[in-house]
């Protein structure tokens, strides 16, 4: 099935809701910026098959009201505390309404993911009402996600205990030095040092 | 755990055989000097008894012979009881311990234990300080809700603060443990590993915290 089979009507308006939030997006300042920022809309494949394991009805309806990231969006940053400065920014934008924020850093999954998602409603504009899914991560860690991402794809994964195991620990050696970097650059910053 | 047993006198050896195996070793017995250098090149063993007084070659130059080839197997030598040069010889030459003439069988397998313990010991235990754990085979710092893997000197820095909990720590003294004491390293270098383990204590949500004492160093307490 198509995108345009599946979203009909809706395709626009996704699309619509994607150009908002990236303009959005484009919008924040700081010292620390933005280092990349990716969008995309959901292909009507993996839409069926997360409503699938959802156990949601396959219609466009729940497409759109039972799961958030029909549109997703997902910011890269460099440091740790730039996510944080990140999500706070957005959180206190008046065109979009957070529904929820899981902060897997602070409490990371048990495979060792780490990042900020926040699921929002679009408030303003011809989008206004959908639903979207942001999320943010520092550098290090996306490039962790790229490779946990392909075991989720692969259906048969050789020695996959130690495989996990040796990715976690993956994990948990990224978020150290993502932790000991953010160190330096407040040693950096504190006029004491 | 398998054992070399040297020993010339075939009932006492026998003897030995029988306890030992009763006891879950797996024995080879030898009967000669010769023999028993022949076995220990041959098979990996975790430890041998070997009688001073035997044909071919005697105990203690078994024992010379294998600590000269670099074989540090556990070694207990049996001795005879009036002899001290005998045991003064043997400790000098390389075994981990001697037993004299007639003995106890259950105090044999006592040193055997302790031989082999001291050969092998228990594995480092995970460390636990308020909702902190420190696991030294991972390098893994974690809480219930995250974990990070320290850097082999954060790790030596948090092991040496949580088994000595609530004690003030000098900087000299971490510089001395994890730098070495003439490593020509500023001893800004703690302050900065400091700084790295506090920021990892709180995005663990950790309930303990390195303090600072004076400027003289640091202390691990619970908040």
């Amino acid at each position: 099935m198509t995108d345009e089979e599946f979203y009909k009507e809706a395709l626009g308006v996704l699309r619509d809701a994607e150009s908002y939030l990236l303009s959005l997006i484009g919008q924040y300042r700081d010292s620390s910026p933005i280092i990349s920022c990716k969008s995309r809309i959901k292909s009507a494949q993996s839409m069926v098959e997360k409503l699938e394991r959802q156990g949601f009805e396959i219609t466009l309806q729940s497409a759109l009201e039972k799961v958030y990231d029909a549109v997703g969006i997902r910011i890269i940053c460099g440091f740790v505390d730039d996510v944080y400065h990140v999500s706070e920014w957005l959180e206190n934008c008046s065109g979009i309404e957070i529904i929820h924020r899981k902060d897997y850093i602070a409490y990371p999954k048990p495979n060792g993911y780490r990042s900020l998602h926040l699921c929002l409603r679009i408030r303003e504009g011809t989008a206004a009402g959908t639903l979207a899914e942001i999320q943010i991560r520092t550098m290090a860690i996306d490039f962790w996600a790229t490779l946990e991402h392909k075991l989720k794809y692969k259906h048969k994964i050789p020695h996959e205990d130690l495989i996990r195991r040796e990715l976690k620990r993956c994990a948990d050696e990224i978020a150290a030095t993502d932790m000991s970097m953010q160190t330096i650059r407040d040693m950096l910053a504190d006029e004491n040092f | 755990m398998k054992l070399l047993l040297a020993e010339d006198e075939k009932s006492l050896s026998n003897a030995l055989v029988t306890i030992l195996e009763k006891n879950h070793y797996s024995v080879d017995a030898v009967y000669d000097g010769a023999a028993a250098l022949e076995y220990l090149a041959a098979n990996v063993y975790d430890g041998a008894i070997l009688d001073v007084m035997m044909p071919k070659a005697d105990g203690i130059t078994v024992l010379k012979t294998l600590r000269r080839e670099g074989n540090m197997i556990p070694v207990i030598i049996l001795t005879a009881r009036s002899d001290i040069a005998d045991k003064v010889n043997g400790l000098d030459s390389g075994a981990n311990d001697y037993l004299a003439k007639p003995f106890d069988s259950r105090e044999l397998l006592a040193r055997i234990r302790t031989m082999i313990r001291v050969q092998n010991p228990p594995d480092e235990k995970v460390m636990q300080t308020g909702n902190i754990q420190l696991n030294p085979e991972t390098l893994e710092l974690s809480s219930e809700s995250s974990s990070f893997r320290l850097a082999g000197k954060e790790f030596q820095m948090m092991e040496i603060l949580m088994t000595n909990p609530d004690s003030l720590i000098e900087t000299d003294y971490f510089m001395e443990k994890v730098w070495g004491s003439d490593c020509g390293e500023e001893k800004q270098v703690v302050w900065v590993y400091i700084s790295f383990l506090r920021k990892k204590l709180k995005a663990l949500h950790a309930n303990i915290r390195i303090a600072d004492v004076d400027r003289k160093g640091y202390r691990l307490v619970t908040v």
